[in-house]
């Protein structure tokens, strides 16, 4: 799936050099428009067939009509930036947040047993049901949306981070005794690079969930972002605006996805990515 | 000669298990090893040689006895020590030069005073033009070259290898034996080769410690008088098949070997 997603350097030569052996290995290639465009023309004439009302489906055609209408009139941009700003803010912070305790607690035997209890606690509880508590704390401003993207987004990053800096053979460790390296050494030099693709897998994870995270602070309390816009759109009845910014939130989560994979490509030249934990 | 670069006098091993049984790893080993000797250690699997070649490097504790390196007991990992594990153990992030280079920077050399030498060690295990791989782009003999590299780099006086050919096929393995004589010709070190091949540790050993199954204790030393430099077909002639023939009689004797 993300092999098929990201463009690799080797894909785009193949490409460059022979298209059609590229489609030839490529079968499901052509499939994915195919089945889109079936997909659409199948609905856009349920519709009419059926005159179904606007308000319950709109016809393809319609939710086109509504984003480009949006986008032109910079009004679905606005709240894009707000929301990407929210999910990406809170994603840092829970990145760096995640990456420091996760490597604090791999590293010191006592921070992880005393921790441990209430992390199985604050990790099995749903994050999204504190968002109503964040909003009354922080406000209707973007640092509620911030703090509940944060949130969301930490666990995947802190699990990943502290399964990574264990997950160390230890053959590399022995290595690293035998020349009497330091606690310091053996982290830099060996935990912390082995860790890094399962930090990545956490990452990735990660910034989609920031992406949901903002969108459920925006529902619960907000004047903007696409949250916001949905929930106006909702009350007015103006479903094929729903539709509309349901793509941009689909395009938004596909580019961040996309970003965090050639982000991995090139900082974990030498792993494949490894599976996803704490998802 | 003088003294021994190496003395181990009366050493005992013993682990307790998780379930609280005793388990006796090595019993009263006795050994001591000259600077520029080549000495190679074999046994079964389990017989304690590894653990051996653990207590040695200063990676696990001793239970009794004595272990002296240069006449300094033995109480921990020292730098003049290198080590080359059964596998590479390369670090994937790091080209091969860095590879070669870990010991320097962890042991906090000056990296453009030993950076030359590492060249010059990749040249002698033939990589050149291999400095700037990853490691995920070499052959399995090719890595562990590197590692024999990278224990050589930090110019210990005594190279301890715990089986580093056992998972290269037999024509690689082979050829490496014949690599690691003439590394170790021109390096001038004093090697500890741990094998379980008997054929490998005539050929390239001054001198065979055959090691008896749990607890390991030195059935005998057997003295290799075959001329050096060694080649392979060496390895065709008679008085070659004496040694791994007398050797491979002390284990059918006790009824180790099935």
């Amino acid at each position: 799936m993300a092999d098929d997603l990201a463009v690799t350097p080797t894909a785009w030569r193949e490409l460059l050099a022979d298209p059609r052996a590229f489609v030839r290995s490529r079968p499901h290639l052509p499939l994915i428009p195919l089945v889109f465009v079936a997909f659409i023309a199948l609905w856009e004439w349920a519709v009419r067939a059926w005159e179904i009302p606007p308000f319950l489906v709109p016809a393809p055609s319609a939710v086109a009509a509504a984003l480009v209408g949006g986008l032109a009139s910079q009004l679905y941009v606005a709240h894009f930036w707000v929301t990407l700003s929210e999910a990406l803010a809170g994603f840092l912070i829970a990145a760096v947040a995640g990456v420091v305790l996760g490597a604090v607690i791999a590293q010191f035997r006592l921070v992880e047993q005393t921790l441990y209890p209430y992390l199985v606690a604050l990790q099995t509880l749903p994050k999204i049901a504190i968002a109503p508590l964040i909003i009354v704390w922080f406000g209707f401003g973007i640092t509620s949306k911030v703090v509940i993207a944060a949130m969301v987004s930490f666990f995947p990053v802190l699990v990943n981070v502290i399964v990574g800096l264990k997950t160390v053979d230890q053959g590399k460790l022995d290595l690293m005794r035998s020349l009497d390296a330091s606690r310091w050494q053996t982290f830099w030099m060996v935990k912390f690079p082995n860790a890094l693709p399962f930090v990545f897998a956490g990452l990735d994870v990660a910034i989609v969930f920031s992406v949901l995270g903002a969108i459920v602070g925006e529902f619960v309390g907000a004047q903007q972002g696409l949250g916001n816009l949905i929930l106006q759109f909702n009350f007015t009845l103006d479903i094929a605006g729903v539709f509309s910014v349901l793509i941009l939130l689909s395009v938004l989560g596909v580019s961040l996805h996309l970003l965090m994979q050639v982000l991995q490509r090139r900082l974990i030249f030498w792993a494949e990515p490894e599976q996803v934990i704490g998802a | 000669m003088g003294e021994p670069l190496i003395t181990v006098t009366n050493l005992d091993k013993t682990y307790v298990t998780r379930g609280g049984s005793v388990i006796r790893a090595l019993a009263n080993l006795s050994l001591a090893v000259e600077a520029g000797e080549f000495v190679t250690i074999v046994g079964q699997s389990g017989c304690g040689k590894t653990t051996f070649l653990k207590i040695l490097a200063g990676l696990l504790p001793r239970t009794t006895g004595q272990v002296t390196v240069r006449g300094r007991a033995v109480d921990g990992p020292s730098r003049d020590i290198g080590i080359v594990f059964q596998d590479p153990v390369l670090l994937p992030w790091r080209t091969v030069l860095d590879n070669v280079l870990l010991p320097v920077q962890v042991l906090r050399l000056d990296r453009q005073v030993y950076r030359p030498r590492a060249l010059e060690l990749l040249r002698l295990v033939g990589l050149t033009g291999f400095e700037d791989r990853y490691p995920h782009e070499l052959s399995g003999g090719m890595r562990q070259r590197v590692a024999i590299a990278r224990a050589l780099v930090h110019d210990p006086s005594l190279l301890l290898m715990d089986e580093p050919f056992g998972a290269l096929d037999a024509m690689t393995r082979e050829h490496m034996n014949l690599e690691l004589l003439r590394i170790w010709r021109e390096a001038g070190k004093t090697v500890l080769f741990v094998t379980h091949s008997i054929p490998e540790a005539v050929f390239l050993a001054d001198r065979v410690v055959v090691l008896s199954a749990r607890p390991g204790r030195i059935v005998e030393i057997v003295r290799v008088d075959l001329p050096r430099p060694r080649d392979l077909d060496m390895m065709a002639t008679d008085e070659f098949g004496v040694y791994t023939r007398k050797i491979r009689h002390l284990f059918d004797a006790r009824g180790w070997v099935d």
